[in-house]
């Protein structure tokens, strides 16, 4: 069994974030700013709980690689976990902003956890204190590196070209906020290829 | 490091940029009083 170490492992990131924008072309009303928090949420949560060793990594391949650990996140990513953290997440915003928001929200702190399955190496668990030994949930295309960055980027692009395609609808009597919108959609695309590419590379510590 | 990166740009830079286009306004609820 390999060490487990403090090492950090590079999860997915991008595709997160690109899904957010994707949310955002549908539910309008929305802000982005909330629906971009709820996809980082399980990961915000999970940055105390491995500061403080609760929550660990153990380097498999490359260390500092893409996708190189197996993440013994059992608060932050098992499924029980998971559904607990986005129902507050949603409660957060729904006293505020109503029910309907605060469920999108929810759905898309929880989108956290479906994302993670396809590309977690079998190390999220049902619930907090699971045995190492039963079933855990994760396909694990982080096997194969250019199939996960392929699937991240896929997502970057599609949510940067759903949120254009709505953004433009609502900015057509306007050029100034139509720049505005250009610009946001490029910065979703841009911002997310290069936190991508420094993800897949290595690069930035 | 990417991951805060990415959490300060996308929510921070990329939300607040967002929130002056002329999106459908959210239903804030109100106070009763």
């Amino acid at each position: 069994m390999a060490e487990i170490t403090t090492e950090e492992g590079r999860a997915m990131i991008a595709g997160h974030f690109g899904f957010a924008a994707l949310v955002k072309s549908r539910e309008r009303q929305a802000p982005l700013w909330a629906l971009m928090l709820a996809t980082a949420w399980l990961d915000i949560v999970f940055v105390p709980l491995f500061a403080a060793g609760v929550e660990t990594i153990t380097i498999v391949g490359r260390p500092g690689g893409y996708g190189a650990g197996i993440i013994h996140a059992d608060y932050t990513h098992s499924l029980v976990g998971a559904i607990a953290l986005s129902v507050v997440f949603g409660l957060a915003f729904g006293w505020r902003w109503g029910s309907r928001t605060a469920i999108v929200l929810g759905l898309v702190s929880f989108s956290h956890w479906v994302l993670d399955l396809l590309v977690h190496r079998a190390d999220m668990p049902l619930f907090p204190g699971h045995d190492l030994n039963q079933f855990r949930f994760g396909i694990g295309l982080w096997r194969y590196l250019w199939t996960a960055a392929s699937l991240e980027l896929l997502l970057v692009a599609m949510g940067a070209w759903l949120y254009w395609r709505a953004a433009r609808a609502i900015t057509l009597e306007d050029d100034k906020a139509r720049q505005r919108a250009r610009l946001v959609s490029l910065l979703i695309l841009i911002g997310g290829i290069v936190v991508l590419g420094l993800d897949v590379s290595g690069f930035g510590g | 490091m990417q991951f805060i990166i990415g959490v300060i740009f996308f929510v921070v830079v990329i939300g607040v940029l967002d929130a002056r286009l002329p999106w459908p306004r959210l239903r804030q609820k109100k106070d009763v009083r």
